[in-house]
């Protein structure tokens, strides 16, 4: 074996083994070195003389006696014993006395200039503890692990040795001068001026990578930075912004105010991403909330009732979304919103309902729709459609529905304009809005609807006018009255329309019926009228029978006894009752003088009977109709009135309907039109409609407190009073709102009725 | 490993002999006029010569060959053997496996042969192992040993090793009465 030419010596003089001082100015002579002048380069020669330096000493003589033979290859694996303390010692020494220059020349050093100073030794330090770290690796993995190993504390490996260093000489005397120059130019920004933002990213950075566990030094904590960077900044940010803040609310507007505030809380935002440790993140933004917001909330809220007043929408906005940031910050706002809306929709009512009786339901609701429209747009759009202020909103509009100038006259007042409302809308007469355009209304229905805390009196108007809908086949559409019933029973259950919907089903019933009694009249070849019935099933209809007796003109009893026969045929056991005061008819005058083509008349049916006896003769007085028709002077004179009114009968003498007058026909009988209705109901019958059903709910909402104390008492067998009044409250609420001396009265009916008992300790039993 | 790494890299034992050694086939002791060239993988193997590159960088190099004080040709070239043959293995396990790697005695067959030399050449490997930071390698030698050690009685063991005795009877029975427990039985 010839070893071939090696390309000149190439090897470091290492120093003697076992001779630390040899060994240590060997090293620091490299140290020294990398510390100061690792920008002119390394050599390889250098590089591996100290690592090998390094090797050697630490697997030197000096460990345990042994075979010389064996010496060097036992050096470091018995392990009883290992070199490199003295290394180590030194090592702490030498950073120690650097460390101490470099105080001595960061003296000189202020604000900017210090700043660029520390950042530059940190940089040159650290990169060369990076060097140091590698070249000392077999003390890294002999030594200091065995000594980590054995648990002792303050050793660390090399690199981190540096840090801890670094933190316990220079640090701690120049880190405050550090900050305080990081703050200065931290304020020359935020006053506008361009700073150098990386060198303050830097800063950080430095301050991170000192924070070392003191449980385990391989880990780090952000303890240091905590405490000597984010600590004095969020300090400083908050003596800044206070002062400007202070002293810009003094020379500007609080709307100004708000758009200071708001740039500057972005821009602390953006700090953070710009050069600062996202640790910092949410103390800074609580810090600047506390300065910029919570100190000025009074204020803010104060200038929030001159924002409603004025609609400042988007100033409302901001002011939202700067106190949503700190705690609390919303709730006066939300209370001042709704009393805010709350007025402004008792107003709306006032400005309408100068005259009570002539409001006009279209009118009223509008109003009330127009006030909750404005402030839902509101809240949607300034106030982040937040269910809070959502439920403010809706509180106000509770209490200007329920309780308005409107309500003073009668607290159903709101229920029963919103039902004839509806009705207005989903008559045929109406005002001929298109399909889409009355789905949007009937929406909007619900949405006060909503509101309306008496929904049994909404209920009760809504069932009459639908009944008057359909009996008189006066209703826009079909498709129209089936969406508002379905809204309904979304809105209160299966049996708040339970009613309605059966009558629907009536209507639809009562045609079949109508085409089979057709046939059935066909088929027994008999001449009849040319009729249509309605059965209406007694239990769900609105409708009472008439309070007259009424002798049907022989014309029209033959066809009914027909009906009647038919239908008790085809249905054992049912009674009908005909409600004479809901039928008409039309008739033809023959007789008028003054046309070819006869008029027709459009009649109620007492009109037409009492038509009919003119066909007998042209005279007729009072008594003889009232005696031939049966019809009671109630029913008789309206009929009458409205007949001499249009001036189809002529009265002698003049004056009141009543007992003595006589009545002619009159052949001179002129209109423009050919079909002349006559069937008009009387201003006075609707009003004693209205008060009727409003008798009829005082009733019915004693059976449903009733039942509904019996449905509790009877789930829970026994109760205290206090208790059962509590529940019923709640059962009921959804329909009205219950009065306490009601349920009382209705306790006591009860008790009456052995329904209940009373027990001892004002407990009430229930009795099966 | 990624091109960039295969880089021509030179070392020289401190014999004086400059190494072009590198991918398979292994050193053929006799031949040197082909000398394989060394990978920049290979050689980093050894963490001090990765730590070296990383730190000095490619300009800090240059053509010149890494000295390496330490080692003698012959040794350097077994110590590369080993490193190419193993040059895409793993990066250094975590702690954790190092830990159950330690606990076992095995050695996978490759390395076994590779070790079948002389006590001499297996110590100076372990040397120049520790010495070069081959965890890996460093610890193969060590199971080797353990190996040779292993169901020996404590003459056998001297002389397997060339141990001379210097306890006195005295202090042999006072170790071994300590160590009792340690006997099989």
């Amino acid at each position: 074996m010839v070893p071939p030419p090696s390309r000149g010596n190439n090897f470091p003089a290492t120093p003697d083994r076992d001779d630390i001082d040899k060994t240590w100015t060997y090293l620091q002579a490299g140290i020294d070195r990398i510390m100061d002048n690792l920008h002119e380069g390394m050599d390889m020669q250098t590089y591996m003389g100290i690592y090998t330096a390094i090797h050697n000493f630490c697997t030197s003589q000096k460990a345990v006696g042994f075979n010389p033979q064996q010496n060097m290859h036992t050096g470091a694996h018995r392990g009883a014993h290992l070199l490199g303390e003295e290394i180590y010692k030194k090592l702490i020494e030498y950073l120690t006395a650097h460390l101490d220059q470099l105080v001595q020349e960061s003296n000189s050093h202020q604000d900017e200039a210090l700043l660029a100073f520390y950042i530059k030794q940190w940089n040159r330090y650290t990169t060369a503890a990076k060097y140091i770290h590698h070249l000392f690796r077999y003390l890294n993995r002999h030594w200091v692990k065995r000594e980590m190993d054995e648990g002792k504390k303050h050793i660390y490996d090399v690199y981190t040795l540096h840090l801890v260093q670094w933190r316990s000489v220079l640090f701690d005397k120049v880190s405050e001068k550090v900050m305080a120059a990081v703050l200065k130019l931290v304020e020359k920004q935020r006053q506008g001026e361009t700073i150098e933002h990386s060198q303050i990213k830097q800063v950080v950075d430095s301050f991170v990578s000192l924070g070392l566990d003191d449980q385990d030094s391989t880990k780090t904590t952000l303890d240091v930075y905590r405490y000597h960077f984010e600590r004095p900044f969020l300090e400083a940010t908050k003596q800044f912004y206070t002062a400007e803040s202070k002293q810009f609310v003094a020379e500007n507007s609080v709307v100004e105010y708000m758009k200071k505030a708001e740039t500057r809380l972005d821009e602390e935002e953006e700090r953070v991403k710009m050069y600062l440790h996202t640790d910092i993140a949410m103390p800074l933004k609580k810090a600047c909330n506390q300065v910029l917001i919570a100190e000025h909330s009074g204020l803010l809220r104060d200038e929030f009732q001159v924002l409603l007043d004025n609609d400042r929408e988007e100033d409302m906005a901001r002011m939202y979304s700067l106190l949503s940031r700190i705690p609390d910050g919303l709730d006066p706002l939300r209370s001042k919103f709704e009393a805010h809306v709350r007025k402004a929709g008792l107003a709306a009512v006032t400005k309408v309902s100068a005259d009570v009786e002539k409001l006009e339901p279209k009118v009223y609701v509008d109003a009330l729709l127009e006030i909750h429209t404005q402030y839902q747009g509101l809240v949607k759009r300034a106030f982040n459609d937040e269910a809070e202020f959502t439920r403010s909103l809706d509180n106000a509009c509770r209490e200007f529905v329920n309780r308005n100038d409107v309500c003073k006259s009668g607290s159903n007042k709101s229920p029963e304009l919103l039902a004839k409302y509806t009705d207005v809308l989903l008559r045929k007469s109406g005002t001929g809005i298109e399909e889409a355009e009355l789905e949007n209304t009937l929406s909007q229905i619900m949405t006060v609807f909503k509101y309306i805390e008496d929904k049994d009196v909404f209920q009760k108007f809504y069932s009459r006018m639908l009944a008057r809908r359909l009996v008189h086949s006066n209703s826009s559409s079909d498709d129209a009255e089936t969406s508002m019933i379905s809204k309904l029973k979304e809105a209160c259950g299966f049996e708040y329309t339970n009613k309605l919907q059966r009558m629907f089903q009536d209507m639809q019933i009562s045609k079949d019926l109508n085409e089979g009694f057709k046939e059935h009249a066909r088929a027994l070849d008999t001449k009849v009228l040319d009729s249509q019935y309605s059965i209406l099933g007694t239990g769900f209809w609105p409708l009472t029978a008439p309070n007259t007796t009424f002798n049907p003109p022989i014309e029209i009893s033959a066809d009914c006894e027909r009906f009647s026969r038919f239908y008790k045929n085809k249905h054992e056991g049912r009674k009908l009752t005909w409600l004479w005061q809901l039928c008409k008819g039309e008739v033809k005058a023959t007789y008028c003088k003054n046309t070819k083509t006869p008029y027709t008349f459009q009649v109620s049916l007492y009109q037409m009977a009492i038509l009919l006896l003119f066909n007998e003769k042209d005279h007729q007085t009072y008594d003889d109709i009232a005696s031939t028709t049966q019809l009671n002077s109630e029913a008789l004179d309206p009929s009458l009135s409205i007949l001499c009114k249009a001036k189809v009968l002529l009265m002698k003498p003049d004056g009141k309907v009543g007992p003595g007058a006589n009545f002619v026909l009159n052949y001179e009988f002129k209109s423009k039109k050919l079909r002349v209705n006559l069937n008009v109901g009387m201003k006075s019958e609707t009003k004693q409609e209205e008060q009727e059903t409003n008798k009829t709910i005082e009733e019915d909402r004693k059976l449903l407190l009733q039942s509904a104390i019996v449905r509790i008492m009877k789930a829970r067998k026994r109760m205290k009073h206090q208790q059962l009044l509590s529940e019923t409250i709640n059962q009921i609420r959804q329909r009205f709102v219950p009065k306490v001396s009601d349920i009382k009265k209705c306790i006591e009916i009860l008790l009456d009725k052995e329904y209940l008992e009373r027990l001892d300790d004002d407990d009430l039993g229930y009795l099966a | 490993m990624s091109d960039a790494k295969l880089q021509k890299i030179l070392l020289q034992s401190n014999d004086g002999v400059t190494i072009d050694v590198g991918k398979s086939p292994p050193l053929d002791i006799g031949f040197w006029r082909t000398p394989p060239s060394l990978y920049r993988a290979v050689a980093e193997r050894s963490v001090l010569i990765r730590n070296m590159l990383e730190d000095l960088g490619d300009e800090g190099i240059g053509n010149q060959a890494i000295p390496i004080p330490n080692v003698n040709e012959a040794v350097l070239k077994k110590v590369i053997e080993w490193c190419d043959h193993h040059r895409n293995d793993p990066v250094q396990p975590a702690d954790e496996e190092a830990d159950t790697r330690k606990k076992t005695t095995d050695i996978e067959e490759w390395d076994q042969k590779f070790m079948q030399v002389d006590q001499e050449m297996l110590f100076e490997v372990i040397l120049a192992a520790n010495y070069l930071d081959i965890k890996p390698l460093l610890d193969v030698g060590c199971k080797t040993v353990a190996n040779m050690i292993k169901g020996k009685s404590p003459e056998e063991i001297r002389k397997t090793f060339n141990i001379t005795n210097d306890f006195t009877p005295e202090e042999e029975e006072h170790i071994r009465r300590e160590n009792e427990w340690a006997e099989d039985r």
